[in-house]
């Protein structure tokens, strides 16, 4: 209503659109992982539109990236209290 | 005949030759007293242009007063203008009408202002107002003061009769035949027919009480109109005006389309010299009652029978017309601020609304929600955002925040005695028992004001708003959203996880931190960064965030539901906060938010869980046993369209067609009501003559319904548990799918 440029939610969803030849080239099993993808980049959509770059995908891919790296944390730690747990 | 009057004023009506000013006198007695108001509208453009007019308009019959003077434009400053004045004030809009269409290329400003708001600016007076009135030896007004300012707290009301005249059902439904009359002495019903007793008695009824007030329901749309046509057939007069003089006036019904939303306003029918309210097309009358429309009237200066019947946003837009009257500012008839040229980064930078975060999908224990009071008009009234302060193109320094002049804007000027006012109420609401007489009144004006404020900042960017400038508009969203950042990082650096932002509040958690003090430094830090207040709204025992329907890792901004320490519970966002939702599924959502409200914490919910079971099969064998009244299963929505273009014919377009062949018709923007029934074509319009038959229920679209509203509900505290072996209303509602 009443918008000139699209918001935020429409221009991911329009990124995410933009990718279904490539998903569509996938095999089944990647193409979930693709869509946890853009599910993670999802969690960021307020910080994508405050940052207000011209091309969303840039900080989308950004988004990935930063929930990526959180699991690996996660996943470090998890893997280091067990160790000294072991030890 | 004293030469002075003291009493309270009611209503002013534009006569043929003055202005009719009626006042409750203290001595309990209505008067209409005359008042000389000569008003005056302005045009501005080429000199040439302006001798033409100042001919042209010397020739009219009104015979108007001109004079050249210098007068301030709100954007472009003093500015030289053709003053039009006219001795009787019901010549203006006819003489305006013909100069705008004989020089459409001149600038006019004050040329449609209501005349109640030129009065207000004039005198100082507004609806309701304690008036000393000081009359001439002819009884007319020569001068009228008040002693009181529309900002006081507690404002008496004057000693109103209200006659109160409510049909027996819904006339859309079905034809009442008798009408509820309450007068301040009794309450009883009177027989429609026949006719001539029934206008005689209320013809006795309006001589006797001479009520100021006609409270009605559906009087607009049927019993006023019904009223008139009975007494015409019949020949009996009725004085439903108090003003003999005037007749009754009508406005008819019209469809628009505003903040994403049809919107229907039913015919209107207004009264002179008493009011008249229909409750069920008053403006938000179900959220703020009559103690709203009063606030709203002082507050605004609007007349109380047009106050009722217009959006918050007109209100806001009348307060700042009387701020400019005041100040001596010429008020444009047409907008005439378009947006400022600017680059696609520029807009893209400036072209945001407030931050909307995703929350922490999942139920946390110990949350606060804290939210800026009011934080719109706040950052206007503070950073003194307005459409002629903004400086295009300059950043405050060491922001990107737009910077504004130092002179207060006509905006925030408007608002800070609105906002002030709403504050000394918050502030005693927080201390005040709910069984304080003043208790209900406070509620229902603090609401009247909240919504005159939230109106205030989508009027900047209105497209018709004559004191609109979209780069104000952009201003406040930029303000809001640094002061939101602001409050966040006060937050963690005190240690807090914020679950969630939303646009003004934020929901904020730290273990240890469950008291209202603990929250005290946090209070006074974001106040310190932001200059904006912030009060917490409440500390949550538990609150879940959802996820959306169709993505379950996907979290929904505004779907949440929590339970404060008090017990109480606060929801967004869900089934039983929806309009369409059947009166059926919301209690059952309801009960069992009651039911999971009564576990003390987080730790005890699972002993709710049967508690639960057995409310919901009870719920299910009521639906398969058709004990549910049909009328809790109605589903109410709005159309969107008219009938005939529904392409797909959705459920509610069905039902509205049904009624139409029914010979009742329904307009985009009104609410059409219906019940899923079996078979073809599938459900049942409300509304039609022929009684519904319960066996035709669709039980099966109910269970799914019920399900859902459960699931909502439910959902976190099953994944929570972790034991998916509980046995839970999933396994019997599972089967309906």
């Amino acid at each position: 209503m009443g918008r000139t440029l699209p918001s935020i939610t429409q221009e991911f969803l329009q990124e995410e659109a933009s990718f279904a030849r490539f998903r569509r080239a996938l095999r089944r099993s990647d193409q979930i992982v693709l869509d946890d993808l853009f599910d993670l980049a999802r969690q960021h959509l307020a910080a994508t539109a405050y940052a207000s770059h011209a091309l969303p995908f840039e900080t989308l891919l950004l988004c990935m990236l930063l929930e990526e790296h959180k699991e690996v944390m996660k996943l470090k730690q998890y893997i280091a209290a067990n160790r000294s747990g072991n030890e | 005949m004293s030469n002075e009057l003291h009493g309270w004023l009611l209503d002013l009506l534009p006569n043929k030759q003055e202005l009719t000013i009626w006042v409750l006198g203290k001595d309990g007695k209505r008067h209409a007293l005359s008042h000389d108001f000569p008003i005056a509208f302005y045009a501005a453009g080429p000199a040439q242009h302006l001798r033409a007019l100042w001919k042209w308009l010397r020739q009219q019959p009104e015979n108007p007063k001109l004079s050249r003077e210098e007068r301030r434009d709100l954007f472009t400053g003093s500015i030289p203008v053709l003053a039009v004045e006219l001795a009787f004030p019901s010549d203006l809009t006819q003489l305006f009408n013909r100069t705008s269409q004989a020089f459409p290329d001149l600038t006019y400003y004050n040329a449609d202002i209501p005349i109640s708001l030129r009065y207000a600016a004039r005198y100082g007076v507004f609806p309701l107002a304690d008036c000393e009135v000081r009359l001439d030896p002819s009884g007319r007004i020569s001068d009228i003061r008040s002693t009181q300012s529309p900002w006081e707290v507690d404002l008496p009301l004057p000693p109103l009769t209200i006659l109160s005249l409510e049909p027996e059902c819904d006339p859309f439904h079905a034809t009442p035949t008798k009408v509820f009359i309450q007068t301040p002495k009794a309450r009883f019903s009177l027989d429609v027919e026949p006719a001539r007793v029934f206008i005689i008695a209320l013809h006795a009824l309006l001589k006797r009480h001479d009520p100021d007030l006609i409270l009605t329901a559906w009087g607009d749309t049927w019993l006023l109109p019904k009223l008139l046509q009975m007494s015409r057939e019949t020949g009996i007069d009725l004085p439903l005006n108090r003003d003999l003089g005037q007749s009754v006036k009508h406005r008819e019904a019209r469809t628009y389309y505003a903040y994403g939303q049809v919107i229907h306003r039913g015919r209107q029918v207004l009264l002179a010299g008493r009011w008249h309210i229909d409750i069920h097309n008053a403006v938000m009358y179900h959220d703020y009652g009559l103690e709203g429309i009063w606030e709203l009237a002082r507050v605004t200066g609007l007349p109380v029978q047009t106050v009722a019947r217009v959006s918050p946003g007109t209100g806001i837009s009348s307060m700042q017309i009387v701020t400019a009257l005041k100040d001596g500012v010429l008020v444009p008839w047409h907008k005439q601020q378009a947006e400022n040229t600017k680059s696609i980064m520029d807009l893209i930078h400036a072209d945001m609304g407030g931050l909307v975060f995703q929350p922490t999908i999942g139920v946390h224990k110990d949350v606060a929600e804290i939210d800026f009071i009011s934080m719109y008009p706040s950052v206007m009234a503070r950073f003194n955002i307005s459409p002629e302060t903004i400086l295009p193109g300059i950043h405050d320094e060491g922001t990107d925040l737009p910077a504004t002049s130092i002179e207060q804007g006509l905006v925030p000027k408007t608002l800070e005695p609105l906002l002030k006012k709403r504050i000394a109420i918050k502030v005693q609401l927080l201390t005040m028992s709910k069984w304080d007489m003043r208790y209900k009144s406070y509620k229902a004006q603090s609401a009247a004001h909240k919504w005159l404020l939230v109106t205030c900042f989508g009027y900047l960017g209105y497209k018709n708003a004559r004191f609109g400038k979209i780069e104000a508009h952009e201003a406040v969203t930029a303000y809001g959203r640094e002061a939101l950042l602001r409050a966040k990082e006060a937050a963690e650096d005190m240690g807090f996880t914020v679950l969630h932002m939303y646009v003004d509040g934020l929901w904020v958690q730290k273990q240890g931190s469950n008291k209202v003090q603990d929250l005290q430094p946090l209070l006074e830090e974001i106040l310190k960064r932001t200059g904006l207040p912030i009060a917490l709204d409440g500390i949550y025992r538990w609150i879940s965030f959802l996820p959306s329907r169709l993505n379950k890792k996907v979290p929904v901004a505004n779907h949440y539901f929590g339970v404060f320490q008090s017990g109480e519970v606060k929801c967004r966002g869900i089934e039983l906060r929806r309009h369409d939702t059947p009166a059926f599924i919301r209690d059952g959502q309801c009960e069992v938010l009651e039911i999971l409200s009564g576990s003390p914490d987080l730790d005890h919910i699972s002993e709710c869980l049967s508690k639960i079971q057995r409310l919901i099969d009870g719920k299910l064998y009521d639906l398969r046993r058709q004990h549910v009244p049909p009328e809790k299963l109605i589903v109410r929505q709005t159309l969107s369209r008219p009938v005939n273009e529904y392409r797909v014919p959705s459920p509610a377009a069905i039902a509205a067609r049904q009624l139409e062949e029914a010979g009742k018709f329904l307009r985009p923007g009104q609410i059409v009501r219906f019940i899923y029934t079996c078979g073809k074509p599938g459900v049942h319009a409300w509304d039609l003559e022929q009684p519904f038959d319960p066996k035709m229920i669709d039980v099966h679209a109910y269970k799914i319904l019920l399900n859902r509203a459960m699931e909502t509900v439910l959902h976190p505290f099953i994944s929570l548990q972790n034991q998916p072996s509980l046995p839970l209303f999933v396994s019997d509602i599972g089967n309906c799918y």
